[in-house]
């Protein structure tokens, strides 16, 4: 019953050394560092997704204009302009 | 019909176009190295200078072809500068947008008010205003001439963007391909540069045409239909 009190202390003081360990290095900001680090990954993916959203969305807004002017043409109502 | 020789103009320019897109992906993401001082970050400069480039060409056009419209009289010199003012529009959309995910991790902020920055976003509200002047007045024959006035006189604007780097105390980044002495980059940087600049002017002129067809089919439609032209159909649609 002893021992196990015994290394039940050394493993609680072996978990509060090694946090204030790692604490003391700036384990804490991991996280932080992490998403720092790969904040310009995301940058430039966000850039490249934007760049062909745009150029995609021009398209297909002239696609629905085509679109909607051909339609009108078999029928027989005048242009709306828009 | 006239109609279908543009569209298969559209198609013939966009397939080089698409293709160098892949290209330019595969340069970007596998074969280009990392730029030293800035990171993985600067592979943003790939889209953000070609999407400038196709601007300034585009906005050129609208300049070359609205002073040719107060002239001639051409509508189809119009239908022309209208196309363009567009896509310029969305490319300068493109520059702004990139610009400041860019400015974010290499200035530690998303927008200054510096001279380069504040000259682009001058820009893109000369020809946004463009495009809303056409329909802003009762004629629209006086919308279009208006609107070919701000279009020439919006071209000003580029060589100060161009220059402001040179001219003020600026943060943008000098240029470093079109520099009297040469290029300074790394030359598979200026392939791939040159790769995005070839790619971007392709795919402008296909989409371009394919603008330029809806606007010359509204106009015809309208003067069969009614006898006068219908106003534009820049800013409708989706």
């Amino acid at each position: 019953m002893r021992k196990k009190g015994l290394s039940f202390s050394l493993a609680i003081a072996f978990v509060l050394v090694a946090t204030s360990l790692l604490m003391a290095q700036g384990a804490g900001d991991i996280s932080q560092l992490a998403r720092q680090n790969l904040r310009p990954y995301w940058h430039v993916f966000i850039a490249y997704i934007l760049v062909w959203l745009i150029l995609f969305g021009w398209v297909v807004s002239i696609a629905r204009r085509l679109g909607r002017i051909e339609r009108g043409l078999q029928g027989s109502g005048p242009p709306s302009g828009r | 019909m006239q109609l279908t020789g543009l569209r298969r103009t559209g198609v013939l320019l966009a397939i080089p176009g698409i293709a160098l897109v892949l290209l330019l992906h595969w340069q970007v993401f596998f074969w280009v190295p990392t730029e030293v001082t800035m990171g993985v970050i600067q592979r943003i400069y790939y889209v953000h200078v070609p999407s400038a480039w196709v601007a300034f060409m585009a906005f050129g056009i609208v300049a070359a072809c609205s002073a040719a419209y107060l002239w001639l009289g051409d509508e189809r010199l119009d239908m022309a500068a209208v196309s363009a003012a567009e896509g310029g529009v969305l490319f300068t959309t493109i520059v702004l947008l990139t610009g400041p995910l860019w400015a974010r991790t290499a200035w530690g902020t998303w927008w200054t008010w510096e001279p380069r920055l504040t000259s682009t976003l001058l820009l893109w509200f000369i020809y946004v205003g463009y495009l809303l002047l056409r329909g802003a007045t009762d004629s629209p024959q006086r919308g279009k001439r208006f609107a070919a006035v701000l279009g020439i006189l919006g071209i000003l604007d580029i060589p100060l963007i161009h220059l402001s780097v040179t001219w003020f105390r600026s943060l943008h980044p000098q240029a470093v391909v079109m520099r009297p002495e040469g290029p300074q980059a790394d030359p598979s940087m200026v392939i791939t540069l040159l790769t995005g600049l070839a790619a971007f002017t392709l795919l402008f002129f296909a989409i371009m045409t394919y603008r330029y067809a809806l606007e010359r089919l509204t106009v015809e439609r309208s003067t069969a239909f009614a006898g006068t032209p219908a106003p534009s159909v820049a800013g409708g649609g989706a």
